[in-house]
């Protein structure tokens, strides 16, 4: 059995285990009047907060039982925000504003005394929006003004189709696509330029990098252009994430560029070097999100999301690294539409993550946590009445903070069309903050919207069907052999085609394309976001000095690297060296000498 | 009937989103298309070169990263360059191609632009009504390439009219003709296209054709999907050719023996032929007699050890592979196809390999039984 056999045997134990404590807490006397006891504790010490309108609330909100069983159910069923087994959230407090005003409930005097006088550090601002456009020049012009009033730099960034698929800006075929969708990067070069006047070494800094098939490359790249601008004792400070996700790949985006084995080969690579020498960093970020917009359902989304964490998992094991090492390095991202199930994906999913982590992996605390990234459904969007697609986000932004996600993009109602310009980034960006800020929703009280009944019916139905698909990939011998053999990705494809026959024989309503539609269907005035030619050229000449300048020492790199490939050691250190000389381009190409191409699967 | 369209199709380099296509393609096959699809992040040289070989009616480009006003611009320029401008072009990216995107594009020759919100119906009327026509007469192929192209549509699409005339391309010098066949998902495709990274690395100038065979679906369509696997024999090196069986059963087409006949004349070093997925009872180069060496290719979960004993070309084939040796019942299928082997007692050769695995020796060894390297004689002396 592999080990995703063992967490489907964890979560049923678990919650068996959760039926027994349930069942103890009405007959055993002792424990059931501890855990009452333990309850009004807890209840007793929520501070209160203040709404602007003058009316207090408890920052922590509970259902409204007093019966032990019921307590037992809930606290060990879901716990408490930032508690095993963190149904409600891998935090406490997440996006509550910092207490202006505490009102203690706690009337028997027993708070510890200096603790109310404690100053609480504001969260990081959970707003990332995913940005990369033309140059690096250019993408780090658009971060500056996101980042304008926000007191943590959180970039996000999008690289153009060369870069995603390892190749240069000179490769025959690609001018047209340079800077397109996304930033061009070649060399270390375009690195410091694309991070330039933000302070990585910071601890209010953090980049996020979305590549995976050249990941480990990008990333020793990254590392790099650390070191050129702040010296060699940055690396250990660097914060950030780099999405490195090659099962998703193969099963959904299509960015892969080695063969199945090689890549995760050197993804461990690269995740034994930074649970070394970088522990803030990131090395991966699964990621469901590609599935669902491959027009996966909600459910496969988050099964296969799960299923390939536990194998990355198995895999960084067994190359020797300790679970509580990278465990708490491991990083999710999920898509959030519309469909109903979304109300609780990410709620089932960090449960589910955290009783295999603890039961199966044996990870500890830290190592249990599904710290989540949201976007909300870019394949949602339509081009039909676009402006609607402000509202489709809307909701979208409120279910992913229904399932307290640890950091959220919100997508611009013209990406149908292009990279999204200014307009419409801002719109998306105060989505955020409306909701956020301005509304009250979640800024005074965790679990405001948790635990409804409806919620609770969606959270049992979904894992149920998780589970179901776990033990489908395990019959087939677990995640890799499901992978080549094309499981997931003919699921994902199915589903896809079910997806839109739906919206062609009209039972999944869009409205303005199946439903109320306008008839007119004139071209919307959007500005679009294009890399001019010329820009393109520039970065073709930048790219062609570089490779001029470093023509011999690119060779020694080169043939270093591919020997080291070769021998079957880690590559990354190799790879560190290579990149200060050598493009994107000139690595892929050398590796791919060694341990051969991608066969696309069809 | 006039013989089914012939299109390809492709989603531009640096773009992985197939998922409209994959769902296009489908639709084309059912409504009698013939769909040589080539796949993702495809540069516009793969796409103009399979475009002539397959000599298709029109290319079909899906594009949603962006740039697609220049990528669409060269595949017209390129066809035009290369005296293919008879192959046509239309394409899609939902919103990403807006409205005076695809006006500048039909400016430069694009056909047609689908926009987002156009049903799958309306892509397949399209297509029937725009290249369902016979071709006009055709224009002098600028290549050998692609008269060999023109000559294959020819034979293809009337077998029985041309018979089996002789090839008036090329040189007389026969090729190696090598015939692989074996059940579906067995690996063939891959196979070859590790055999063809060696032909092409062994000496920098032989040439090598590929007669590929797909089933057609009922209603004529087929999707003829090798291309988008065989990512080491998209060169110019390499001519492939994808056929679709057109009703026959048995693993070729009606016109195969013609269009092999015509390739083996046609100045290449080897000529491979790979049938569809076959059945036990399939022996598919029996009859026509141009197979210098026929090789089959066996997954290792065929069953119980007696469905050995009821696949013909066990008894036929030169040389059997195991393919997946690295499966768990590789070990097994070895020792058994081996005993089953025996009783013919013929020097079939029985080898292992992992086609998928980069630089496999198995497949090196076959490499040389095929090319007829020094090496694989005296291994065989060794044994």
């Amino acid at each position: 059995m592999s080990k995703l056999g063992l967490v489907v045997e964890s979560v049923d134990k678990y919650n068996q285990f959760v039926a027994d404590q349930v069942q103890r807490a009405r007959t055993d006397k002792d424990f059931g009047r501890d855990l009452v006891g333990r309850w009004n504790d807890i209840k007793a010490k929520i501070p209160t907060s203040r709404t602007p309108t003058g009316i207090p609330l408890p920052r922590l909100a509970l259902p409204e039982i007093d019966e032990a069983g019921e307590i037992a159910r809930y606290l060990f069923g879901e716990g408490l925000p930032g508690e095993f087994p963190y149904l409600n959230g891998a935090y406490r407090e997440m996006y509550l504003e910092p207490i202006r005003e505490v009102e203690s409930l706690e009337k028997n005097g027993q708070a510890k005394k200096g603790k109310s006088a404690k100053k609480i550090v504001p969260a990081e601002e959970p707003t990332r929006l995913f940005s990369g456009l033309m140059l690096a020049e250019d993408t780090n012009e658009r971060f500056h003004f996101l980042t304008a009033h926000q007191r943590t730099h959180r970039l996000s960034t999008a690289f153009d189709g060369p870069t995603l698929y390892g190749i240069d800006s000179d490769a025959d075929g690609v001018f047209g696509k340079i800077g397109e969708g996304g930033v061009a990067i070649d060399t270390v070069e375009d690195m410091v330029r694309l991070y330039d006047g933000f302070d990585l070494g910071s601890a209010n800094f953090s980049a996020s990098m979305t590549i995976s098939g050249p990941a480990p490359i990008i990333m020793a790249m990254y590392i790099a252009a650390a070191k050129r601008r702040f010296g060699p004792s940055v690396v250990p400070k660097l914060r950030g994430t780099v999405q490195a996700d090659i099962f998703k790949e193969v099963q959904a985006q299509n960015e892969t560029i080695f063969p199945i084995e090689p890549s995760l080969r050197f993804l461990t690579d690269m995740v034994e070097f930074t649970s070394h020498e970088m522990p803030r960093w990131y090395p991966i970020s699964i990621s469901g999100y590609h599935i669902g917009e491959a027009g996966s359902t909600p459910v496969q989304q988050a099964a296969y999301t799960l299923s390939n964490g536990f194998a990355y998992a198995e895999m960084f094991a067994a190359r020797g690294i300790p679970v509580d090492q990278f465990g708490p390095r491991l990083s999710f991202f999920l898509d959030c539409g519309l469909d109903v199930e979304y109300i609780a994906l990410a709620r089932v999913s960090r449960r589910i993550w955290a009783i295999g982590m603890r039961d199966v992996f044996g990870a500890g605390p830290k190592a249990q946590l599904y710290k989540l990234h949201t976007q909300t459904s870019g394949r949602s969007l339509i081009a039909a009445e676009f402006k609607n697609n402000l509202t489709r986000t809307a909701a979208e932004l409120m279910l992913a903070y229904m399932n307290a996600t640890n950091s959220c993009h919100s997508n611009s109602a013209d990406e149908p069309f292009t990279t999204p310009s200014e307009e419409w980034i801002r719109l998306a960006a105060h989505g955020q903050a409306i909701l956020l800020e301005e509304s009250g929703i979640f800024k005074h009280t965790m679990n405001m919207l948790s635990g409804s009944p409806g919620m609770k019916a969606v959270e049992r139905a979904v894992e149920a069907a998780i589970l179901e698909e776990f033990r489908e990939i395990e019959r087939l011998g677990g995640v890799l052999a499901a992978v080549e053999e094309r499981y997931q990705r003919s699921q994902i494809q199915n589903a896809a085609h079910r997806y839109e026959e739906q919206i062609y024989d009209g039972t999944r309503p869009i409205i303005a394309l199946n439903k109320y539609r306008n008839g007119d269907d004139g071209a919307p005035e959007v500005k679009l976001v294009r890399t001019p030619r010329k820009k393109q050229q520039l970065q073709v000449d930048r790219l062609t000095r570089f490779k001029k300048k470093n023509a011999e020492k690119s060779k020694r790199a080169l043939d270093k690297l591919a020997a080291v490939a070769e021998s079957g050691k880690n590559c990354f250190p190799a790879l560190l060296d290579a990149v200060e000389v050598c493009s994107l381009g000139q690595i892929t190409g050398r590796l791919q000498q060694v341990v051969g191409r991608f066969r696309p699967m069809v | 009937m006039a013989a089914p369209i012939r299109v390809l199709t492709a989603v531009p380099i640096c773009d992985g989103h197939d998922s409209a296509i994959n769902t296009i393609n489908l639709e084309f096959i059912r409504h009698g298309i013939e769909v040589v699809y080539l796949g993702y992040h495809r540069p516009v040289g793969d796409i103009v070169r399979a475009a002539i070989q397959e000599d298709v009616r029109a290319i079909g480009i899906s594009s949603y990263n962006g740039g697609h006003i220049e990528f669409f611009a060269e595949v017209v320029d390129l066809l035009r360059k290369k005296g293919a401008d008879d192959i046509k072009v239309f394409g899609g990216g939902g919103g990403t191609i807006t409205h005076d995107d695809a006006k500048l594009m039909r400016k430069k020759g694009v056909d047609e632009i689908f926009f987002a919100g156009t049903s799958l119906e309306e892509m397949v009327t399209f297509v029937h009504q725009r290249y369902g026509k016979p071709r006009a007469k055709r224009v002098k192929a600028k290549s050998v390439d692609q008269q060999l192209a023109h000559k294959l549509t020819e034979t293809e699409d009337a077998p029985k009219k041309i018979g089996n005339r002789k090839s008036e391309i090329g040189n007389s010098r026969k090729a190696r003709v090598i015939g692989f066949t074996g059940p579906g998902g067995a690996g063939k495709t891959t196979l070859i296209d590790e055999l063809v990274l060696r032909f092409l690395q062994k000496d920098k100038k032989s040439r090598v054709a590929i007669l590929s065979h797909d089933p057609s679906v009922i209603g004529e369509g087929a999707l003829l999907g090798d291309r988008a696997t065989m990512i080491n024999s998209q060169n110019d090196r390499v001519f492939m050719r994808s056929m679709a069986t057109r009703g026959q059963a048995g693993g070729l087409s009606p016109a195969t023996k013609d269009c092999l006949a015509l390739l083996a004349s046609s100045g290449f070093d080897y000529v491979i032929i790979e049938t569809v997925g076959t059945g036990q009872e399939a022996m598919p180069f029996q009859k026509n007699g141009l197979v210098d060496q026929t090789v089959l290719v066996m997954n290792p979960d065929y069953g119980s050890r007696l469905q050995l004993q009821k696949i013909v070309m066990l008894d036929l084939a030169d040389i059997v592979v195991v393919n997946k040796s690295d499966l768990q019942r590789a070990k097994t299928a070895h020792t058994e196809i081996e005993q089953r082997l025996e009783q013919n007692r013929r020097s079939q050769r029985l080898l292992d390999t992992v086609a998928k695995r980069h630089r496999d020796p198995g497949v090196d060894r076959l490499f040389d039984l095929i090319s007829g390297n020094s090496k694989s004689a005296k291994e065989r002396r060794k044994k």
